[in-house]
């Protein structure tokens, strides 16, 4: 990494006094296509089976979208069935919503998650969520702001339906007992995402996704609802008639497998930070590794805009234990500036994530960044130029960066923090309609697995929103399907079909998917999940 | 503070831990959970956020030359010379259950908290959980508030809570504490939350005022 090392840039960081924002001289695209890592040479290959054969997808998540089962026939021959209405896969926001709704509507639910319930990037979300409450506010500016962000290639039924629902969504989480921050007259606050023209974002200090998972886990763990912890999902099945009915789960507590056999099934796995896509740092979950596009995809659902992710610009550079670590874009909302080396800033910081994150890149790769060793580089976050304007509001509005501040040995409020782009979000997804629907019938993919909400680039706020907006949704439709006759020969017999197809692309039949842990865990079949044994 | 940024290389110093009783040897950069992996152990169980806002990562620590044991998170732990680490096995779900739509009034919730939480007035103050908090929250006094009816003054000390259970685990009057610091929010928000912005808006909503333009 070039750059000015990091003790001439402190001292620029000191003596540089002028803050103005200098003309820019480059558009949004061009910007993106020389800086953005979406754009990076050799990153993307096209699909050569599945429903999305031809698309151009990510390299590494295309070898997972086509790599051999981990499971075959044989391995289930035993294996206890256990029969539910509604399986829901996945235990964080978007799985606690729809698993409520549908319990509420009087389905039997049980929830499958691969760690704990609310393990998740829900409890890590910070900035808040979405909803057009304040007068000179609309839901069509909500529209608007989303579809633009997304570079237009948003879709405007399914946005339409969710920024209608967005004041609802925060009466419902209030209902479940979640808090937010309020004014003296006890009005919601509201902050600015980047890149939108109202202010809309509620929040609860920077911890909106612990608090909201908070309320939302003492709902779940007061219900009907029946949770598997530790129990991922290694294969969606499917009845004679093609619909989605059940998964096989592999059960990390006894090493076993069980079929679920469930009249819908709800996906809300989440994203694929774990990937660590382009060798990115991210501020992701230790469970997000993309395991809900794999199953849908084998079995048959369409998927969208697999060559568009998001890098979040303030993940934090340095230390390196902690880097990739996510610091809220409420920062630069409260009014922080991005400057490089040599003290001066170079990007409006409130336009949207990926201008500021290819910005960020950009200035690294032209040796303005802050340089700390041969492998770390990065930009100047001033929280110091916050604190300043607006004296106390880190303490009271921002503890979670205070208190990321104090595991760096640095006081936000007197010293910059260094930060570099973070691979934060999947853009894309499983292909949904209103319902949360896919297009195998009986799956429903709410949340991050699902796409076609964001476009190509997400604002802050929306994903909170789409979760509980989406996943509320899904659970009620899921639930009604419940009513109905149960599938008749529920197999997984769909993999015999994505052998051949692999066979016959000649593709590597050594990669399994899906991934379920994250490399650095080591993690495999016969592993102990106390990681007690020693891997040979 | 630029010191401190230049002792990459002294960070990369290897250090001997025993972590569930495995001796590992790692660098000193790392929590207890990557030294954990470094070493080839392949653990799953436990592992969240690593950013310690989930609590599942909850480790019994024993520094070198201190026979005091601290319960912490082991993702936020780094490792040290000599430091023996054991993770903690989670309790059973506490036994308290409630439902927010079963309490009719924001009257009746001090009545329904005893009912649901009879442990919290037999509090003897042992500060177990304060102890084995790993976010420094005042725990018992939160306990206490939530038993004299001061909710929101008890929800206000529990903004940090991650729900790692640890006090739960602590407390010898079963009273599970982070348990009661949610309800305590909870019934904040859902008897005393009622903003008027948001009101508002649903009106208007309800009405029919706020449509989305065809395209």
């Amino acid at each position: 990494m070039t750059g000015i090392p990091y003790s001439e840039a402190l001292a620029n960081y000191q003596s540089s006094a002028k803050r103005d924002l200098p003309e820019s001289d480059i558009a949004t695209d061009e910007l993106l296509r020389a800086f953005h890592p979406d754009y990076r040479e050799g990153s993307l290959v096209p699909l050569q089976v599945g429903p999305n054969q031809g698309d151009k997808c990510h390299r590494e998540l295309a070898s997972l979208l086509q790599a051999d089962a981990r499971i075959d026939e044989a391995d289930l021959a035993g294996a206890t069935i256990v029969e539910t209405d509604v399986l829901v896969i996945g235990g964080g926001g978007a799985g606690c919503a729809a698993a409520l709704m549908a319990e509420q509507a009087g389905a039997r639910v049980i929830m499958a998650t691969k760690l704990r319930l609310g393990d998740s990037n829900t409890v890590m979300a910070e900035g808040g969520i979405q909803a057009s409450i304040e007068k000179g506010d609309t839901p069509q500016m909500h529209l608007d702001d989303t579809l633009k962000a997304g570079h237009h290639r948003g879709d405007r039924k399914l946005v339409s339906q969710m920024v209608m629902d967005a004041p609802d969504v925060i009466r419902w989480l209030i209902q479940q007992g979640m808090q937010f921050d309020l004014d003296k007259f006890g009005d919601l606050m509201t902050r600015r995402a980047g890149g939108t023209s109202a202010d809309r974002v509620v929040y609860y200090r920077d911890y909106t996704g612990l608090e909201m998972m908070r309320a939302l886990r003492e709902s779940v763990r007061n219900s009907k609802i029946d949770v598997w912890d530790y129990s991922p999902v290694v294969e969606l099945m499917s009845s004679e008639s093609g619909h989605c009915a059940g998964a096989v789960i592999s059960n990390l507590k006894d090493c076993s497998y069980v079929l679920i056999e469930a009249r819908s099934v709800i996906l809300a796995t989440g994203g694929i930070g774990r990937m660590h896509l382009n060798g990115f740092p991210t501020s992701n979950h230790f469970g997000a590794t993309g395991d809900g596009l794999v199953l849908a995809y084998r079995l048959g659902a369409q998927l969208r805009d697999l060559d568009s992710f998001q890098y979040h610009p303030t993940g934090l550079a340095y230390p390196q234990h902690l880097a990739g670590t996510l610091i809220t874009e409420g920062v630069r909302s409260a009014g922080a500036h991005l400057l490089n080396g040599m003290g001066e800033r170079f990007v409006d910081e409130l336009k949207t994530r990926d201008h500021v994150s290819a910005a960020i890149l950009k200035e690294c790769a032209e040796g303005r960044g802050v340089r700390v060793d041969e492998n770390t580089a990065g930009v100047w976050l001033d929280t110091p130029g916050v604190e300043r304007k607006n004296p106390g509001i880190l303490e009271e509005r921002l503890p979670k960066l205070v208190e990321l501040g104090k595991k760096c040995g640095i006081n936000p409020a007197e010293m910059p923090l260094l930060v570099y782009p973070t691979l934060h979000y999947q853009n894309g997804g499983v292909v949904i309609d209103e319902d949360g629907q896919s297009t195998v019938p009986g799956l429903y993919c709410v949340g991050e697995v699902s796409g076609g909400i964001h476009g190509r680039n997400r604002i802050m706020g929306n994903a909170l929103l789409e979760i509980i907006s989406f996943g509320r949704q899904a659970g009620i439709k899921a639930a009604e399907m419940s009513h109905g006759r149960g599938h008749k020969k529920v197999t997984i017999g769909h993999l015999s079909k994505l052998r051949r197809e692999l066979a016959v692309a000649g593709m590597p039949m050594d990669v399994k998917g899906p991934m379920l842990f994250p490399e650095c865990a080591k993690f495999e079949k016969d592993a102990d999940y106390e990681g007690f044994r020693r891997k040979k | 503070m630029t010191d401190k940024h230049d002792m990459s290389e002294v960070d990369e110093k290897l250090v001997n831990v025993t972590i569930d009783g495995k001796a590992i040897t790692a660098p000193g950069s790392l929590s207890a959970i990557q030294a954990l992996w470094h070493a080839g152990y392949p653990r799953i169980k436990s592992v969240g956020c690593l950013e310690g806002v989930c609590g599942s990562c909850r480790v019994l620590v024993r520094r070198e030359g201190n026979s005091e044991v601290k319960t912490q998170l082991g993702c936020q732990t780094l490792i040290e010379e000599g430091m023996q680490v054991m993770f903690l096995v989670f309790p059973r779900p506490t036994h308290h259950t409630y439902k927010l739509e079963n309490i009719n009034s924001s009257w009746e919730v001090q009545t329904k908290f005893h009912k649901i939480f009879p442990e919290a007035s037999h509090c003897r103050e042992c500060g177990g959980c304060n102890a084995s908090c790993p976010k420094g929250i005042d725990v018992m006094r939160g306990v206490a508030l939530a038993d004299k009816g001061r909710f929101r003054e008890a929800g206000e000390l529990f903004v940090e809570c991650v729900m790692c259970d640890l006090c739960l685990t602590a407390c010898p009057e079963l009273i599970a504490p982070n348990h009661v610091g949610l309800f305590s929010r909870r019934v904040t928000a859902y008897f005393h939350t009622r903003p008027s912005n948001l009101i508002r808006r649903l009106e208007g909503l309800q009405r029919g005022k706020f449509q989305i333009a065809e395209e």
